[in-house]
C-alpha cells in the first residue's frame, strides 16, 4: 500500500515536472519566435489577414500619421507640465480650471485626429476587416474612458444594476 | 433379560465410550459457503488493490513512456497556445503604443 502510494506520488510529481517544463519551454519559444518588436504593424497583418499591397498602403498612412501624433503628444505633455506646475504653485481655481480646459481640448483634438487615422486605415482594409479594426481600435482607445465612467457611482447604468 | 447395570468405573464401558466418538455431518452447502467466504474476503480485504494495480501499471516501461509522451505533448501544446496569445497581446500593445500613446487615451 505504502509502496504503491509512493510510486503514484512519484509518477504524479514527475508528470507535473514534465508538463511544467514543456509548457514554459513551448511558451517562451513561441513568444520569442512570433513577436517582432521592430515592426509596429505586425499585429495588423496577422490579426486582420492583410495582403502585402494593403500593408504597403497602411504603412504609408502609419508613417504619415506618426509625426502628427508625436507633435500632439508633445503639446499635451507641455500642457500637462504647466498644469502640474500651477497646481504645485497653489494657483487660483479659475486658472487651474482654464488649464484643465486647455488640456482637455488638446486631448480631444488629438483623439479626433487619432480616430481619423483609424478610419483611413480601416478603409485601406477589406470592408469586413476594416469594420472590425475600427470597432477594436475604438474599444481599445476610447473604451477605457467608458469603463471608468461606468464605474462611477452616479452612472445611470451602474445604479440600474443595484436596483 | 435385562443386562445388569454397569458401574461408571467399568473399564469395558469406559473403553466403549472412548471409541464412540460422534462425528457430526457437515452442514448443507458447506463447501460452497467456504468458497464464497474466501471470495468475499479476497474482495474486501485489500482496500488498496486498485492503488497497487495503478502503481503496477506505471511501472511498466511502455505505459510510463506513453504517459510521459502524452504529458509532454499536452504541456507543449498548452504552452504554444498561451505563447501565441502573449505574442498577439505584445504585438497589439506595440501597435497601440505607436498610434495611441497613453497620454491620449
Amino acid at each position: 500500500m505504502n509502496r504503491s502510494f509512493l510510486i503514484l506520488a512519484g509518477a504524479l510529481a514527475l508528470g507535473a515536472a514534465i508538463f511544467t517544463g514543456s509548457f514554459f519551454t513551448a511558451r517562451h519559444a513561441t513568444v520569442v519566435c512570433c513577436v517582432q518588436p521592430a515592426d509596429d504593424l505586425s499585429w495588423l497583418r496577422t490579426e486582420f489577414h492583410l495582403s502585402d499591397a494593403e500593408m504597403v498602403r497602411i504603412r504609408e498612412l502609419h508613417e504619415g500619421y506618426r509625426p502628427k501624433c508625436a507633435e500632439m503628444c508633445a503639446q499635451i505633455a507641455a500642457k500637462k507640465a504647466g498644469l502640474d506646475a500651477a497646481l504645485a504653485g497653489g494657483a487660483a481655481p479659475a486658472e487651474t480650471q482654464a488649464k484643465l480646459n486647455e488640456l482637455a481640448a488638446l486631448r480631444a483634438q488629438c483623439q479626433a485626429q487619432m480616430l481619423q487615422h483609424f478610419a483611413a486605415v480601416s478603409q485601406a482594409m477589406p470592408p469586413a476587416q476594416g469594420r472590425r479594426y475600427l470597432a477594436e481600435m475604438q474599444r481599445l482607445t476610447l473604451g477605457s474612458h467608458e469603463q471608468i465612467e461606468h464605474s462611477m457611482p452616479g452612472d445611470a447604468s451602474h445604479e440600474h444594476h443595484h436596483h | 433379560m435385562k443386562e445388569p447395570n454397569k458401574l461408571p468405573d467399568d473399564p469395558q464401558l469406559s473403553g466403549l465410550l472412548r471409541q464412540a466418538r460422534v462425528s457430526p455431518g457437515l452442514p448443507p452447502r458447506f463447501q460452497q459457503n467456504v468458497w464464497r467466504r474466501l471470495g468475499d474476503a479476497e474482495a474486501a480485504a485489500p482496500a488498496g488493490s486498485w492503488l497497487d494495480s495503478l502503481a503496477g501499471l506505471f511501472l511498466r516501461p511502455r505505459v510510463a513512456l506513453a504517459a510521459a509522451a502524452v504529458i509532454l505533448l499536452a504541456g507543449g501544446l498548452a504552452g504554444t497556445m498561451q505563447g501565441r496569445q502573449l505574442a498577439r497581446q505584445d504585438a497589439q500593445m506595440n501597435y497601440l503604443a505607436a498610434v495611441a500613446p497613453q497620454t491620449v487615451r
